[in-house]
């Protein structure tokens, strides 16, 4: 495999002008091509051992690349999760089992168990955060599901939920992330809708599953992440 | 036929492109040939024109040869060829370390020339520095004509240099080891063969022209156990004339620059100084080798209180003639002064302590120009092997190994820097390789700034910058004027952290209101080591690079660590 | 970008109008000039392979005291920022090293022999062995400041031509002025020269800047340079075959240099240009 002096620089990651200076005080086995520099991996590699020299170097094709996390917007979330009316439920406990059981996209060998995190979380801290809004959802992330989901539960009594403004709740929002990074991200997303007065009303009206999909569509293109 | 042509170019590629250990063999014989017969030819000239000169010597304007030596050869230096004067060597290192050894090809007569002028009129100076430096201009550009890199260029350069004092010695390891103590300042495997080749290349030029070398050649001494102790002794005073020779030499050059005389004038001066005092004390003249060869033999004839005044008169001749406008090296007075001062302490020896069974005049004499050789150059095992390969024996190693170490080391104590080395060690320039002043020198700002910046306008809203935060990992934001792009000032994230907590400043504030524009900035003329300084006493981690008033790019610890790294691995790698 | 021009400063009217050309070169393509002030009568530069020792006459030293006034008075009256170069490295003490690190390079067509001398048609060996050298493009100016409101490029097909081309594009692009190519039709026929530009990516800029690609007969050199506008900056590559033609910067660029009076920027065998 032949490299140019900018392929070079690339998986030395050091500037052309390095390269260069390099070729030019003889550190580096090159071959000539005119006016051009061209190196040979294996000659490079050799020299490298050669001399002991730790280059870092990569294959073209493995290079490491900046992971770039794909990130999920939040109504595909809540498509994932699903939206459901008239839960049961006097107080958050209840509230939050009889929720846990109507979601379908978790498997049902795990629901008591997330049903505990999800308690032992509101335990430590309320995740009520005013408006008649809570955004249940546990702290460590689910290994077992495969998306990140936001599921949107209407209850059909407001329970005292101990929220910031103590005004009893009636709109949970459960996120459940596979993994950390979109859990924030969800969060974010989520937080900046619930930022909205026109969309806490338009909660409170009590709407439809498409509409509520639409709605939170709308919102999230004035926010660019 | 394509087959075998592709055979051939491979072949060709392996031998001299990718491995050049052959190359550099082949290459650095013809240099070593090349400044050797340039080192016989000065050497010869030289013979033949102070013989020519002899019998002129007794009338009472003699005086004036020097002078008008001098005279020609400043001239010629600085109207004909138009080399800066000096005898050159500092000036093959400082190329050796910051240009890859590239060196003028005029400078590989010019000093030949110049010093011939110098010598041959009988100015006390050696042949011995233009040799190295033409020497090393030949190698240079037998590198340049077969468009080698630096690396094989230097190792080009020190085997002229080899070759060059090889010859002119007919001392092949005296040559090898001073192109390496001296010129290179590295002891690489793959500097180390050519260079020898080329060593012993000049040599044989040297005694196939000259077969019969009257100067120098080898005479049994008898040393015994009984010297080490007065070798103490003479070391000491060794020690003492060096640094006394350095500094009067360097303080002649001194006041000559300081004088506002136009150089003909110092010229004549400096050659008359010479040439009076040659008129009482011969001694002092030229490079003095028949002198040496004479006290070697125990056949000088000069009584102690002559001999003590000699030393001086020399020391000022020599600083006289370089000084002044004479050009030629310290190598050959250093040589004399050595003797002279062994032959001094010896005379001493001899009154002191008249029974003491020591060795020979000539022995001393041996003994004081290794003193002097590595007090001066600061170069022991030059020193050392010069003298061994001049008397071509080992019997007086173990005095010349005492001596030559404790006089480097006394010199040194005194006076760090070596003669050679003490011009660029003032200007910052003595950059040997793997050190970190030649690492600072070779990375330079272009190779590592960072670019790719989102820069910001300094009319941007707060809350849009916020935005623009959210989706962005840098953590410094250049800000720059609407219109002209100038470089207005840059965002710190770290700084402006407890606005960015507050949204009721979003909208309250434009960038220009935030951003720092009293942070330094470095430019791209920057040396590292003038950026790195800058960094520390400001304590700064990152600085923005500005170059006319247009942001360029960043330039962090991180990356500087990064490839000063890498930098110093690949200098110090064994190629 | 930060292109940048270093101008060896002559203090005498003849340095003046090499300067005001560099000056306004600078102003048209966007380039800042950096003057330098000789302090010595002599100046190396390390270039790649090669150190160039560069002897100046002593008319470049004429009153020491009121050059830096005279150069700041130019770039005053050009409206741009005074900048001057200070050598930091010296290989003797009167010997000062130039860095390479510029763009640009403005000479006269002589900068070791006494101007007086010079005429059209002589090129000093100084300016030779530097355009031989050097990375970047070396503006050779006419005696007398002219302002140039096009560009032509001599096209030949060489390597160094193609590099000449680049440089005049990048130029038209800066200056947004116009861009002609003069083609001598010496072994190959158009095509030839339009399938070689094709072949590099040229043809697409070239197209977009330059309307006029004028093919001339081998006859009709002579017509070539005269059809070649007097206000226009000329860009060539020296071309450079063989030794002894290597010396001479071979023979065309000879003539071309010999024959017009207009500004010459020349592209040496070692300098690359990045469009």
């Amino acid at each position: 495999m032949e490299l140019s002096v900018f392929d070079l620089s690339k998986q030395l990651g050091v500037a052309q002008d390095t390269i260069e200076r390099w070729v030019r005080q003889g550190k580096l086995p090159v071959i000539k091509k005119g006016r051009n520099y061209r190196f040979d991996a294996k000659e490079l590699k050799k020299w490298a051992s050669n001399h002991n020299i730790k280059l870092n170097f990569y294959d073209k094709k493995n290079m490491p690349q900046k992971e770039r996390l794909s990130v999920i917007p939040l109504s595909v979330a809540v498509q994932n999760g699903g939206v459901y009316f008239d839960i049961q439920g006097h107080d958050v406990n209840s509230a939050l089992q009889s929720s846990i059981e109507k979601i379908s996209m978790i498997p049902d060998d795990f629901k008591s168990d997330l049903l505990d995190r999800l308690i032992e979380r509101e335990k430590a801290l309320s995740t009520g955060i005013g408006n008649g809004i809570a955004i249940p959802h546990p702290r460590e992330q689910l290994n077992y599901l495969k998306n990140p989901l936001v599921s949107v539960c209407f209850l059909d009594n407001p329970v005292d939920y101990k929220a910031l403004d103590n005004k009893s709740v009636s709109v949970l929002f459960f996120i459940l992330c596979p993994d950390l990074k979109m859990h924030l991200h969800l969060l974010s997303a989520l937080s900046f809708c619930l930022r909205d007065h026109k969309f806490i009303e338009f909660l409170k009206s009590g709407p439809d599953y498409a509409g509520l999909i639409e709605k939170i569509e709308i919102i999230q293109k004035t926010n660019p992440i | 036929m394509s087959k075998i042509k592709h055979f051939y170019k491979n072949l060709y590629r392996r031998l001299f492109q990718l491995d050049d250990r052959l190359l550099l063999i082949i290459a650095g014989s013809i240099a070593g040939i090349c400044s050797g017969l340039a080192a016989v030819a000065l050497r010869l000239s030289l013979e033949s024109v102070l013989e020519i000169l002899h019998p002129f010597r007794h009338y009472g304007w003699a005086f004036i040869l020097p002078a008008v030596g001098a005279l020609l050869s400043s001239f010629y230096l600085e109207k004909i060829a138009r080399e800066g004067a000096g005898h050159g060597v500092p000036e093959v290192i400082y190329s050796v370390s910051r240009y890859g050894g590239i060196l003028r090809f005029r400078s590989s007569y010019s000093r030949l020339i110049s010093s011939f002028l110098t010598i041959g009129s009988g100015g006390s100076a050696g042949p011995e520095a233009p040799v190295v430096m033409s020497g090393s201009a030949i190698g240079s550009n037998i590198a340049k004509f077969l468009g080698l890199n630096d690396r094989q260029r230097i190792t080009l350069v020190g085997c002229g240099t080899a070759g060059a004092i090889a010859s002119i010695f007919n001392a092949p390891i005296a040559g090898m080891v001073f192109a390496i103590e001296v010129i290179l300042g590295e002891w690489k495997f793959v500097n180390i063969i050519p260079i020898a080749i080329a060593a012993v290349a000049g040599a044989q030029v040297s005694h196939a022209i000259i077969p019969d070398q009257v100067i120098f050649n080898h005479l049994p001494f008898q040393v015994g156990g009984a010297d080490i102790l007065p070798s103490l002794g003479l070391a000491v005073v060794a020690a003492m004339v060096s640094v006394l020779f350095t500094k009067v030499l360097r303080q002649t050059g001194k006041i000559a620059k300081k004088s506002s005389l136009p150089f003909w004038a110092r010229a004549i001066i400096g050659g008359s100084t010479v040439g009076i005092i040659g008129m009482f004390m011969p001694v002092v003249l030229a490079e003095g080798y028949h002198s040496i060869q004479s006290m070697i033999s125990g056949t000088f004839s000069m009584g102690m209180f002559f001999v003590f005044l000699a030393v001086f008169a020399k020391i000022f001749a020599t600083a006289m003639t370089l000084g002044w406008g004479g050009s030629g090296g310290i190598f050959a007075p250093c040589l004399v002064i050595g003797s002279l001062t062994g032959v001094l302490f010896h005379k001493m020896l001899i009154i002191l302590v008249p029974s003491f069974g020591c060795a020979s005049e000539g022995a001393y004499a041996l003994l004081g120009m290794t003193g002097l050789v590595s007090g001066v150059m600061q170069a022991p095992l030059t020193g050392i092997f010069l003298i061994v390969e001049i008397t071509g024996g080992y019997e007086t190693i173990l005095p010349l190994i005492v001596v030559s170490s404790i006089s480097s080391t006394m010199s040194h104590y005194i006076e760090p820097a070596s003669f050679y080395f003490k011009e660029l060690i003032e200007r910052g320039q003595f950059l040997r390789p793997g050190t970190d002043a030649r690492i600072l020198s070779d990375l330079n700002i272009r190779e590592l700034i960072e670019t790719g910046f989102v820069k910001v306008s300094e009319n941007m809203v707060f809350r849009k910058f916020i935005e623009l935060l959210k989706t962005s990992d840098q953590n410094f934001f250049p800000v720059i004027e609407d219109g002209t792009q100038e470089y207005k000032g840059v965002i710190q994230i770290s700084t402006i952290r407890k606005f960015a907590l507050d949204p009721g400043m979003y909208d309250m504030v434009f960038l220009n209101q935030i951003m720092d524009t009293n942070v330094l900035t470095a430019s791209l003329e920057n040396d590292l080591q003038e950026v790195l300084d800058m960094m520390d006493i400001n304590h700064m981690d990152s600085m923005p690079v500005v170059e006319n008033n247009r942001f360029v790019g960043m330039i962090s610890k991180t990356r500087i660590l990064d490839l000063y790294r890498r930098e110093l691995i690949m200098q110090t790698s064994d190629h | 970008m930060n292109y940048k021009l270093l101008h060896i400063f002559r203090n005498t009217p003849f340095g003046r109008e090499t300067f005001l050309q560099s000056l306004y070169f600078c102003k048209i393509i966007n380039a800042f000039p950096v003057a330098y002030i000789p302090k010595n009568d002599k100046f190396l530069m390390y270039f790649s392979n090669d150190a160039v020792q560069v002897d100046l006459d002593h008319s470049y030293l004429t009153s020491p005291d009121t050059a830096k006034g005279h150069a700041e008075d130019l770039f005053k009256e050009m409206q741009i920022k005074p900048m001057f170069y200070e050598p930091k490295n010296y290989t003797a003490s009167t010997l000062p090293d130039i860095s390479t690190n510029f763009d640009y390079l403005c000479c006269p067509r002589s900068v070791s022999d006494l101007s007086s001398k010079i005429g059209l048609g002589h090129i000093g060996p100084k300016v030779r062995r530097m355009i031989k050298h050097s990375p970047f493009p070396i503006l050779i100016t006419s005696p007398v400041f002219k302002p140039w409101k096009s560009i032509s490029v001599f096209f030949g097909g060489s390597k160094n031509a193609l590099n000449a081309l680049k440089l005049g594009l990048k130029i038209a692009i800066s200056s947004g002025f116009g861009l002609k190519i003069y083609t001598l039709l010496e072994k190959q026929d158009k095509a030839y020269y339009k399938d070689l530009i094709q072949k590099e990516g040229l043809a697409e800029p070239v197209k977009q800047l330059s309307g006029h690609w004028h093919f001339y007969e081998k006859k009709d050199f002579n017509t070539m340079l005269y059809d070649v506008p007097h206000d226009s900056l000329i860009v060539l590559g020296a071309y450079g075959h063989g030794i002894i033609k290597d010396i001479l910067l071979g023979s065309k660029m000879e003539q071309i240099q010999s024959t017009v009076t207009n500004n010459l920027l020349i592209t040496g065998p070692y300098c690359s240009v990045k469009l």
